[in-house]
Order: C-alpha cells, then sequence, then structure tokens
C-alpha cells in the first residue's frame, strides 16, 4: 500500500508517507490526510464511451 | 530557579497529525500503579512498580474544517492511536524531550459549543505506554 500525502498537517504534500507503528492508517485516509495510492483514481483514468460498432448495431 | 516556560511553541500531534494550531492546552499523566511489596521486618511501607496508567488530555478548538480537529478525531473515537508533545517546535532534545504515548485510547469525542464563544472538545487518551526520547 503506498500512501501519498494530501494534508501539510501531516508533512509535505505530494510526499510519500511511511506508516508508523501504532498510528492509525484508516483514520488518516478517512480524514482526508493521505490517499493509497493504489485505490485512488489516476489522473488519466477516463470514463470512455465507446462509440456504437456500425457492424454490430441492427436497425429495426 | 530554572523553569521552563511554554508560551506558545509546543507541539502537539495526535495520530501523527500536527494540531499544535488548534491546542489551547495540554495534560500529561505518567503514571504507574504502586504495589506494595512491604514484608515482615520492614518498618515502613515499601512500593515497586505495576502497570502504566497514563493519560493525555488535550484542550482543542472544535473546527470541521478539512484537515482541522473534526476530521483528525472523527475516525479514532473508539480506537486507539499515538500522541505526541514536546515544549517547543526546536529538535528533539535534552532539553526539549518529545513525549509520546503509544496506544492511547479515545473513549469520547465531547464538544462544547457555547454561545458567543468558539466550540471547543476536550480529548482524553488513556492507557497505552508513555515514553520521552531525547534525540
Amino acid at each position: 500500500m503506498a500512501l501519498r500525502i494530501i494534508s501539510a498537517r501531516l508533512g509535505e504534500p505530494g510526499a510519500f508517507w511511511t506508516p508508523v507503528e501504532g498510528v492509525n492508517v484508516e483514520a488518516l485516509i478517512a480524514g482526508g490526510f493521505l490517499e493509497d495510492t493504489h485505490t485512488a483514481p489516476g489522473k488519466s483514468a477516463k470514463n470512455k464511451t465507446k462509440a456504437p460498432d456500425a457492424a454490430n448495431t441492427t436497425q429495426e | 530557579m530554572a523553569t521552563s516556560t511554554y508560551l506558545s511553541n509546543p507541539v502537539v500531534t495526535v495520530n501523527a497529525v500536527d494540531l499544535s494550531d488548534q491546542c489551547s492546552g495540554a495534560t500529561v499523566n505518567q503514571t504507574f500503579a504502586q504495589l506494595s511489596n512491604t514484608a515482615f521486618g520492614d518498618t515502613a511501607m515499601k512500593y515497586t512498580a505495576g502497570l502504566q496508567e497514563n493519560s493525555v488530555t488535550l484542550d482543542l478548538y472544535w473546527s470541521t474544517a478539512s484537515s482541522e480537529t473534526y476530521a483528525t478525531l472523527k475516525a479514532l473515537v473508539g480506537t486507539s492511536t499515538n500522541v505526541t508533545i514536546k515544549g517547543t517546535s526546536a529538535a528533539v532534545s535534552a532539553t526539549n524531550p518529545l513525549g509520546t504515548l503509544t496506544g492511547g485510547f479515545l473513549a469520547e469525542l465531547p464538544v462544547v459549543y457555547t454561545v458567543g464563544e468558539l466550540a471547543t472538545c476536550s480529548v482524553t487518551f488513556n492507557g497505552g505506554t508513555f515514553a520521552y526520547t531525547e534525540a
């Protein structure tokens, strides 16, 4: 799990955060201080709507 | 007489989040249960250390803005985490020790709303181990 800092209260935003023993990582993610880069959508992720394939369409 | 006066410099973190600018007071209690090991022949009570019973109480302003008090504490109620405090923002040293409560349990999140005043909450982390580090 790669964790990236979002809030300056935790460290430098954008930097990766190393988990510390005893720290509740789930609470940090829930509070918006960290993001799990493995589950967060990437910037390039887009919903691509596939154009209808003319060869497979049926006309009624 | 040398004393340590902390006016505005203490640094407080809860679950690794720096809440210093929301904190107006902190109380650290490092306590060991005292177990009597007094025996026949002794002429005075004697004790040995039992289990630690530590706590850290923080007086915080209640802010629901992002990355503030509410965001930090909301998911910690009913769980254990770390709380640290040091006297100044300077590097940890023998004269600026870092106190760390590891595994303190947050049982409740009491918020006080008063007309004409800033909302506050006083949270207490109970249990866990406490130690000072100087480097």
